[in-house]
């Protein structure tokens, strides 16, 4: 159960994806990957598709347009 | 048999509760960061929009209605994450079609509005409204060099407009090269038009093949588009 960040502070679309996809591939299942984003269209597209991947997503708004996602390896 | 198979259901039932709270949890251990209170700015925001809308009334009504339209414009960009780079990106990259079916119904919902416009223009005996552009292979040159740019930009025109409102600074400095880009377009834009646009042709469907042919056909179009949107999105569902 470890637990990992990702900070992709600054990245515009579609960087935070492309380095969530990358970073969930070297995750083990129960591993949680916390997203760090600052650019809305992130908050929309990296749940979706960790979502749709069947990861268990949790997004919160930790400050004024910065938010964490919480991704957790389900398989 | 089957009790073993209940029993491992059920098991896998409570892990998946498990994991969910354990999630669930983490998100909530965290304090949030101390938010300041943006109502007053808002507040402050409106009120410049309003003044900005009355002074520019003052010198044309069409200045003001466009200025209070673009700001409509960009709440709704902003607040339905609309994006024209990810409705042709997405696809692609993450086999999500949710936008690309959003744009394809927008374009619906445009044909018909512009059919309606064109077609009390012409009707009335004046020309045709809207801009009407040359057709040819220099469209599809340009929309694949738009394309390859709106990614790495990380918006299109419209996205990228929305972005720099939103506050995020890289886009800043995409808008900058944005409008060097424009300037640059428009300085040369003899340049181009003698070597593309001049022997290029304007089609205007309707014109060609009548009013109920042409808007049948391009609704037609965008549905079997939305369909194979659609059928793609779920094709990708694990």
């Amino acid at each position: 159960m470890a637990e990992y960040r990702l900070d992709c502070l600054g990245e515009a679309c579609p960087v935070p994806l492309l380095k969530t996809q990358k970073k969930m591939a070297e995750l083990q299942v129960g591993d949680i990957l916390i997203v760090e984003v600052d650019h809305s269209c992130a908050m929309k597209n990296v749940p979706e598709w960790a979502r749709k991947e069947g990861h268990n997503v949790e997004i919160e708004e930790i400050g004024e347009g910065e938010w964490d996602i919480y991704i957790e390896k389900a398989k | 048999m089957t009790e073993i198979v209940k029993k491992s259901t059920i098991e896998k039932e409570e892990n998946a509760v498990e994991t969910k709270t354990a999630v669930t949890n983490r998100a909530m251990v965290r304090p949030a960061k101390k938010r300041r209170n943006q109502l007053p700015l808002a507040f402050v925001v409106l009120l410049g929009v309003i003044f900005m809308a009355y002074y520019l009334a003052g010198k044309s009504a069409g200045l003001a209605i466009s200025w209070l339209f673009g700001i409509c414009f960009g709440v709704v960009l902003q607040k339905s994450r609309f994006c024209f780079t990810a409705a042709f990106r997405d696809p692609i990259l993450t086999g999500s079609t949710s936008l690309t079916k959003a744009v394809i119904i927008a374009v619906a919902v445009a044909t018909v509005g512009f059919g309606a416009v064109q077609y009390a223009a012409v009707s009335k005996g004046g020309a045709i409204a809207g801009s009407i552009s040359p057709v040819g292979w220099h469209v599809a040159i340009g929309a694949v060099m738009f394309g390859i740019g709106m990614v790495i930009a990380g918006g299109c025109a419209s996205g990228t407009l929305m972005r720099v409102g939103e506050g995020f600074v890289m886009q800043w400095l995409t808008l900058v090269f944005f409008v060097a880009g424009t300037v640059l377009g428009v300085r040369h834009w003899g340049f181009w038009e003698r070597l593309f646009f001049d022997g290029a042709s304007r089609v205007h469907l309707p014109s060609v093949l009548g009013w109920p042919l042409a808007i049948t056909l391009q609704l037609a179009v965008l549905g079997i588009l939305y369909i194979v949107a659609d059928k793609w999105g779920n094709r990708n569902k694990g």
